[in-house]
């Protein structure tokens, strides 16, 4: 039983008060800052997406005069898609996000003159990577693999941005410790445990880019080095690179279990199963980098199939999460009314935008999830591989599962930090459904393109041979023309309302109009580590568990870059662009 | 602990965490299927696995390494398909802005080919279209593994991994020839 007298166990939780009004003004005006910057991105991304889908449906817009004057190649649009929306939308989005939940669940002070430093830094990055990128001087997509060789300006202004994460690292988990000390023998709420673990594991997971481009890249391209191996670099990379796949979906994950279920009326399942998945996260996410390199030599068949059993593993936090939306969304129904095996399900509030949006992310993660497997395992892998089919295959993860939550955040998240009013339901909603479909009808053009052997990057519509007109792909190829223009339609609805709502006056306190959206539990965790079970005294001590996190991710990659290294070879850079 | 809520129909916290269980044991025995499945099909051979580090036995490449500058010292220098005295049959491809080399590359059909493939400037994919065949061509590395073609015909050879701006024209074939006896 629970020692605390005030603890009811099923309440949702409340943030504790903070009644220093400047100090809670500025850290909204921070966290608006990231999401403003991180939404910017995604239009100037997003704008490059429907000319690339038509190029996958066979339509060559690239050589148009207006197009011409803009764009060096298709592959500078491409770089600047992949990097805004992959590297750069991401990353601010979720330092905001996952800065300000920590801050208001806890309810620590933070020192605001270093976020705001951590902010500048990165928006500085952003800006000095820009200049190459839009001047063709990178255009490198957004893995930048040597030996294709880019302007040192970005390398640098890349690892600013990156780096800057790191500081935001430092921030969340400084403030968490300040919170054990304070409160000893307290157990962590639920959203800062989610928020501290997935920084911790981001933190195991840069350490991989953070060397590539500061020991590796930065030095070669200044011409301090004569060469660079096009091997380890790619190797480090994709130490981040998987990982940072889970640094997207994550904060995701953390709405869909903690503000989702409030959304559609439900309540959490189980505190101490969700603390369980992101640990398993936290170990799990990072030493898994290999199975990106099937197709790579010199890197032993038994490393990448430890690194495709470790994957697999993956698909288990996954799925327990899964469960547990579904369970959360379908006591919902029920408590609506609800019946019946599925009956339940058009009980739910479709309408409503901040509630849709999560859950189609959520439908099309598992999609994404299940074609992840099939990339994951080494004997599908080579059919597979840098084929269309692996743009369709993010599309409905990270540019879907992740991008439209995000978007649905942002309409209750906006109002919640400005007191501004969305301003219409109906073209949000309209924004949400439209998205999902799009990215249903991309990611089965896509997907299908794939397996017919259409490589992905590639101005396949310009091509001069007539490879891709004798395929027999000209549905898929349809397909995916459409979606482009759906999406369009998509992102036209979703950044006017964003603008609107954005430059509209403030109408209230959005702290009392637009709470943060924490629901209640069905089986809490105590608040006390006394009373607590066994799971969630043993998730609890998340120091010693970055500790196991770091050691895995070293014995894993450890062999492998040491073979790598002992056999180095350099070769000169390229510029082909 | 917390006592379960005995609203109506609503789920309650030991009727879940029974299901939970059930969920979690399903997508365990799952995963170790998965893997089972896949390891079988590695060792059966379905498909031909890169060979791994110290695998390729080439003149001039130490630990699958050479100098992309210097393919004088090696098989490289004249690419195509040959012979060995014991019979078996080599094929030695370079990755190049915007080509392979040899533009066709002519193999015999139904006979196991190893096939060793680099590149003389950046990264390049060796996809052959519609097989398993896919690996990346790496200057200064030489990725090689074995297949046999079963059908006779010609196919794309495609770059899959982006080069530069003729990335999209890099396509090339090969062609799968009956043997003269
Ligand atoms: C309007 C919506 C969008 C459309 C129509 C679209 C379309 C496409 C297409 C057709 C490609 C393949 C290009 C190629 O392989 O040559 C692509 C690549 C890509 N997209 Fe999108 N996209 C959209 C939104 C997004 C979003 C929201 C994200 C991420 C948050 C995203 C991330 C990427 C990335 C990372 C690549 C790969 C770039 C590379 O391979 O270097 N896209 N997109
Ligand atoms: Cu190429
Ligand atoms: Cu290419």
């Amino acid at each position: 039983m629970t020692t605390s007298p005030v603890f009811s166990p099923n309440a949702a939780r409340e943030t504790p008060v903070i009644s220093d009004a400047a100090y809670l003004g500025s850290l909204k005006k921070v966290t608006q800052y990231y999401i403003v910057t991180a939404l910017l991105a995604l239009l100037v991304g997003t704008l490059m997406g429907p000319l690339q889908a038509l190029n996958y449906g066979g339509i060559n817009v690239y050589d148009t005069p207006i197009l011409k004057a803009l764009l060096k190649s298709y592959y500078q649009g491409l770089s600047l898609h992949g990097v805004l929306n992959a590297l750069v939308f991401t990353q601010f989005f979720i330092s905001g996000w996952m800065l300000y939940l920590p801050a208001r669940d806890l309810g620590m002070r933070i020192n605001m003159k270093f976020a705001w430093f951590t902010y500048i830094l990165m928006t500085a990055g952003l800006l000095v990577a820009a200049v190459p990128l839009l001047t063709n001087n990178a255009t490198l997509l957004y893995t930048f693999y040597p030996p294709m060789e880019g302007s040192p300006v970005f390398y640098i202004g890349a690892a600013v941005m990156v780096g800057s994460s790191l500081l935001v690292v430092g921030q969340v988990v400084n403030m968490w410790l300040r919170w054990k000390r304070a409160n000893p023998g307290r157990v962590t709420p639920l959203v800062a445990f989610m928020c501290v673990a997935t920084w911790m594991m981001w933190f195991v997971a840069a350490l991989g880019i953070v060397t590539e481009v500061v020991f590796l890249l930065i030095p070669w391209s200044l011409g301090w080095v004569a060469g660079v191996d096009p091997l380890i670099s790619k190797t480090l990379f994709w130490w981040t690179g998987h990982a940072i796949v889970y640094f997207w979906v994550l904060p995701a994950y953390i709405s869909w279990y903690a503000f989702l279920p409030k959304h559609a009326g439900g309540r959490i399942v189980s505190e101490p199963l969700a603390r369980l998945t992101f640990v398993l996260f936290l170990l799990n996410s990072t030493p898994v980098g290999l199975h990106h390199q099937y197709a790579d030599p010199n890197i032993s068949n038994a490393w990448k199939t430890v690194h495709m059993f470790l994957t697999f593993l993956v698909v288990i936090p996954s799925l327990l999460t899964a469960f547990s939306v579904a369970a959360s969304l379908e006591d919902a129904a029920r408590a609506r009314g609800g019946k019946g095996l599925f009956g339940w399900m058009t009980r739910l509030p479709w309408g409503k935008p901040m509630f849709a949006a999560p859950v189609l992310a959520l439908i099309s993660f598992i999609l994404g999830g299940a074609g992840g497997v099939v990339n994951a395992s080494s004997t599908f892998a080579p059919v597979v591989h840098n084929t269309a089919w692996i743009p369709g295959h993010f599309h409905i993860t990270v540019g879907t599962a992740t991008t439209l939550t995000f978007m649905g955040i942002s309409f209750w998240l906006i109002p919640h930090l400005t007191g501004k009013r969305l301003p219409s339901v109906r073209l949000a909603s309209a924004a949400v459904w439209t998205w999902f479909v799009g990215m249903m009808v991309f990611a089965l053009g896509m997907h299908w393109q794939g397996l017919v052997g259409v490589p992905r990057r590639a101005l396949v519509s310009g091509a001069a041979q007539n490879v891709y007109k004798e395929m027999p792909i000209q549905i898929p190829q349809m397909l995916t023309a459409i979606s482009g223009m759906i999406l369009l339609v998509s992102m036209l609805l979703y950044f006017y309302v964003l603008f609107r709502m954005l430059l509209s006056r403030r109408v209230d306190d959005g702290e009392v109009s637009s709470p943060i959206p924490y629901s209640e539990v069905i089986s809490p965790a105590s608040p006390n580590l006394a009373g607590a079970s066994a799971l969630v005294r043993y998730t609890e001590p998340l120091m010693a568990l970055w500790g196991v996190a770091l050691l895995l991710v070293l014995l894993m990659y450890g062999p492998v870059l040491a073979r790598l290294f002992a056999n180095a070879e350099l070769v000169p850079g390229w510029r082909l662009y | 602990m917390a006592a379960p809520r005995s609203a109506g129909q609503r789920l309650d916290h030991h009727t879940l965490e029974k299901y939970e269980n059930i969920w979690f044991g399903i997508a365990t025995v799952m995963i170790l299927l998965l893997f089972v499945t896949v390891l079988a099909s590695f060792f059966s051979g379905t498909y031909p696995s890169l060979n791994g580090e110290g695998g390729h036995h080439i003149t001039g490449v130490k630990n699958g390494r050479l100098n992309p500058k210097n393919f004088a010292a090696t098989p490289f220098a004249t690419p195509g398909l040959r012979q060995n005295a014991d019979g078996s049959y080599e094929a030695f491809v370079i990755a190049r802005a915007f080509q392979f080399e040899p533009a066709v590359l002519k193999v015999p059909v139904g006979q196991p080919v190893t096939i060793h493939v680099t590149s003389a400037d950046v990264l390049h994919g060796y996809f052959i279209e519609g097989t398993n065949i896919n690996a990346t061509a790496i200057p200064g590395q030489v990725s090689s593994f074995t297949t046999t073609f079963r059908r006779p015909g010609t196919l794309n050879l495609i770059c899959n991994e982006y080069c530069g701006t003729g990335h999209h024209n890099m396509i090339n074939s090969v062609k799968v020839e009956v043997q003269e006896p």
